[in-house]
């Protein structure tokens, strides 16, 4: 699973979408593979996202449960505001559409059930710029895939971290990325998924789990995150 | 679309090497659990960190119970698949799916067996009723399973005591969803159906899979049942 | 079938079907109708057999209406569970039918009964040949001869049947030598004593007089030395099809 890598061809300097300009006749393979060797850094560390302090993570705790949950929102944040805008452009049709308003549903209800959970100490939403990523259909669905595959690596990640009412409550959320996540990737790759399981709505045969800092700096390094 | 690989693009360590700092894991350890991406059975004997020993040592028994309810479910959910696989025609991507998640399932069985050792129950008889034999009551019977499964992950993750277990059953929890989303999507039925899904409680679960009669008693095909001591009436 | 078939099952009330299964109702699921047949039995290769778990009626089509056959209890005449060789199994307007082979006159009728009459599969890789013309036995399994025998086949007043049959049960212990220590009950019927006493079944087993074999010998069955019988018995489930030529 390279969910830190796919992630990553969602490229800030525009590499991927010099590739696909230029390479109609390329396999989405090449046109991807090209914008990686060409295009920029990989994981220079942990970007930290949106001022939160890195926490040295101690024993589940009420307040480190907020901690997490403002992660966890920002996420949410993130996705949800990717797929209204998404819906919103109107770029993407079919089976992806439906996906997209079906998805866009969900995060905003998590968003709002996360809010509502932190009170007043739900983190303020961000600024977000998608680029072209909302408004052309393969770079939304590549994107769409690292994003909910992202995602549940990370609640899989801090699921450890929770008290056990928050975990049930996490527990909740995460396989419905999970679905999501599933969903995305048939639509992109049914019904041979290129001959590689890699590709599969179920890759693997065990979910990865990302610590917190993986999944900020693959976040990161998006560039969606503005402010 | 096909998705690039670590070693596909990490040509000089240098993605590895970064990872691992981040992890804090030595690179042994962080390539053994890559080993584990992209769909590859489960090797070795280490299942995301734990050793048998390890488990078996300091478990508690409440986690042994956890451990091994799952593992009914998932050798009921691997002899499901399997047998399918052997008495179903199935072609296209339905038969993908079927080949992918058998095999998924029987690697999380062997990967429970590992965690439980000694502990580990054994592995029921099963009769699935037809529906190993009919596509469309197989498909049905699939995305049932499916959905029943990650409801069952999801109602024990939190009485979990071990973190190391907890790690096991929520990276179980998430692929159950993806075959169920999978299945669903083949069926032509929602992949997602809700913005949250719902556990269900073990005792839930259990009630559940009582009424499909697919566990039955175990007796063995040789001794008496097929055995007798009467003097044979053949023609001789 | 093709998916997008089976897809439109589930919309048309499949999943319903299922979910009300595992509630303990029963119900039925519609479907498009029967396929081709899906082979369960390949001699040597892999067949399956099954216990029968309820008393049930063997049919000339996979219908209800169908003309009987034969009536299929779940003993034998030797108190053992009854069991049949499934050769070929379909799908009928959402019903499960197997072919199977039957315990009657002629040699080689089979029937339909319904799939939820008899237990889960159990797959046998073995295959017993005998030939009666050069009075041999041999047991192959997945393709490899994995046990030989000189035989006493039926004299030519009482030939031992040729055709397709399976093994149905094995019998130990009994107190008549004529036997051997072990016989092996099969499906198969003599042709010429119809009225022997249990119906005049073909059986596989020892021998007290083994200084007749190899020959024409028997009253149908088929004989082999005990210490044959005896191999053969660790390398033979219950259930192996049988083939006489």
């Amino acid at each position: 699973m390279t969910e830190v890598i796919t992630v990553d061809l969602v490229d800030r300097e525009g590499g991927v979408r010099e590739a696909l300009d230029e390479g109609r006749g390329a396999t989405r393979a090449q046109l991807f593979r090209r914008a990686i060797i060409g295009g920029g850094t990989f994981l220079a560390g942990g970007l930290l996202i949106g001022g939160l302090p890195k926490l040295a993570l101690g024993a589940p705790s009420a307040s480190q449960d907020v901690e997490i949950l403002n992660f966890a929102l920002l996420l949410e944040y993130l996705e949800s505001e990717f797929y209204i805008e998404a819906v919103a452009k109107n770029a993407i049709g079919g089976e992806t559409l439906a996906f997209a308003k079906v998805v866009r549903d969900h995060e905003n209800a998590h968003v709002a059930f996360l809010k509502d959970a932190l009170g007043s100490r739900a983190r303020a939403k961000p600024q977000f710029d998608f680029m072209d990523t909302t408004s052309n259909p393969d770079k939304f669905r590549a994107t769409s895939i690292a994003l909910e595959d992202t995602g549940v690596a990370a609640y899989n990640g801090q699921g450890p971290n929770l008290t056990k009412p928050t975990l049930a409550v996490a527990g909740m959320i995460v396989s419905v990325e999970a679905r999501h996540a599933a969903w995305i990737r048939r639509i992109t790759g049914k019904p041979r998924y290129g001959g590689s399981a890699a590709n599969y709505p179920a890759p693997s045969v065990l979910e990865p789990s990302l610590t917190r800092a993986q999944v900020e700096a693959a976040v990161g390094k998006t560039g969606f995150i503005k402010g | 679309m096909t998705y690039l690989t670590l070693d596909a693009v990490d040509c000089d360590g240098a993605i590895r090497e970064s990872l691992d700092a981040v992890r804090g894991d030595t690179r042994a350890g962080f390539l053994a659990k890559a080993g584990l991406f992209g769909g590859g059975a489960l090797g070795g004997t280490a299942l995301l960190g734990l050793t048998a020993e390890a488990a078996s040592a300091a478990t508690a028994e409440s986690d042994v119970a956890i451990l091994n309810f799952a593992l009914t479910l998932e050798y009921l959910e691997a002899a499901f698949y399997t047998e399918a696989e052997r008495m179903l025609d199935l072609s296209g991507e339905l038969a993908l799916f079927t080949r992918v998640v058998a095999a998924h399932e029987r690697a999380h069985v062997s990967a429970l067996k590992k965690v439980l050792g000694s502990k580990a129950v054994k592995k029921p008889k099963f009769n699935f009723r037809g529906t190993t034999e009919s596509e469309s009551k197989f498909r049905a019977t699939a995305q049932v399973l499916e959905d029943t499964g990650v409801r069952a992950y999801k109602g024990q993750a939190p009485l979990i005591k071990s973190n190391a277990i907890l790690g096991a059953a929520l990276a179980i929890h998430a692929v159950e969803a993806r075959h169920a989303s999978w299945i669903r999507d083949l069926n032509d039925a929602p992949p997602a159906p809700t913005a949250f899904d719902q556990p269900l409680s073990r005792s839930a679960v259990l009630a559940a899979v009582a009424k499909t009669r697919f566990i039955v008693p175990g007796k063995s095909t040789g001794g008496r049942r097929t055995t007798g001591a009467a003097s044979p009436p053949f023609t001789g | 079938m093709t998916a997008a078939r089976g897809a439109s099952d589930i919309r048309r009330g499949g999943l319903t079907a299922v979910l009300v299964m595992l509630l303990g109702l029963s119900a039925e699921v519609p479907s498009a109708g029967a396929a081709d047949p899906f082979q369960l039995s390949e001699p040597g290769k892999l067949s399956h057999w099954a216990f029968v778990e309820r008393t049930t009626v063997a049919r000339t089509h996979p219908r209800h209406s169908a003309r009987a056959v034969s009536r299929l209890a779940t003993m034998t005449p030797e108190r053992t569970q009854n069991l049949v060789l499934a050769l070929e199994r379909v799908e009928v307007q959402g019903r499960l039918w197997l072919r199977v082979r039957l315990p009657v006159l002629p040699n080689g009728t089979t029937g339909w009964i319904p799939r939820d009459h008899v237990g889960s599969y159990h797959a046998v890789r073995t295959h017993l040949i005998v030939d009666t013309t050069k009075r041999t036995a041999r047991l192959e399994r997945s393709g490899r001869t994995v046990f030989r025998a000189r035989i006493g086949v039926g004299k030519p007043r009482w030939p031992t049947p040729h055709g397709e049959f399976f093994v149905r049960n094995r019998l130990r212990g009994f107190q008549d030598t004529t036997y051997g220590p072990l016989a092996f009950g099969t499906n198969a019927r003599s042709a010429v004593l119809t009225d022997w006493p249990g119906g005049g079944f073909i059986g596989i087993h020892g021998t007290n007089q083994p200084g007749l074999l190899p020959g024409r010998v028997s009253h149908g069955c088929i004989r082999m030395r005990n210490a044959d019988i005896l191999r053969l018995d660790r390398k033979m489930p219950v259930g192996t099809p049988l083939t006489v030529r």
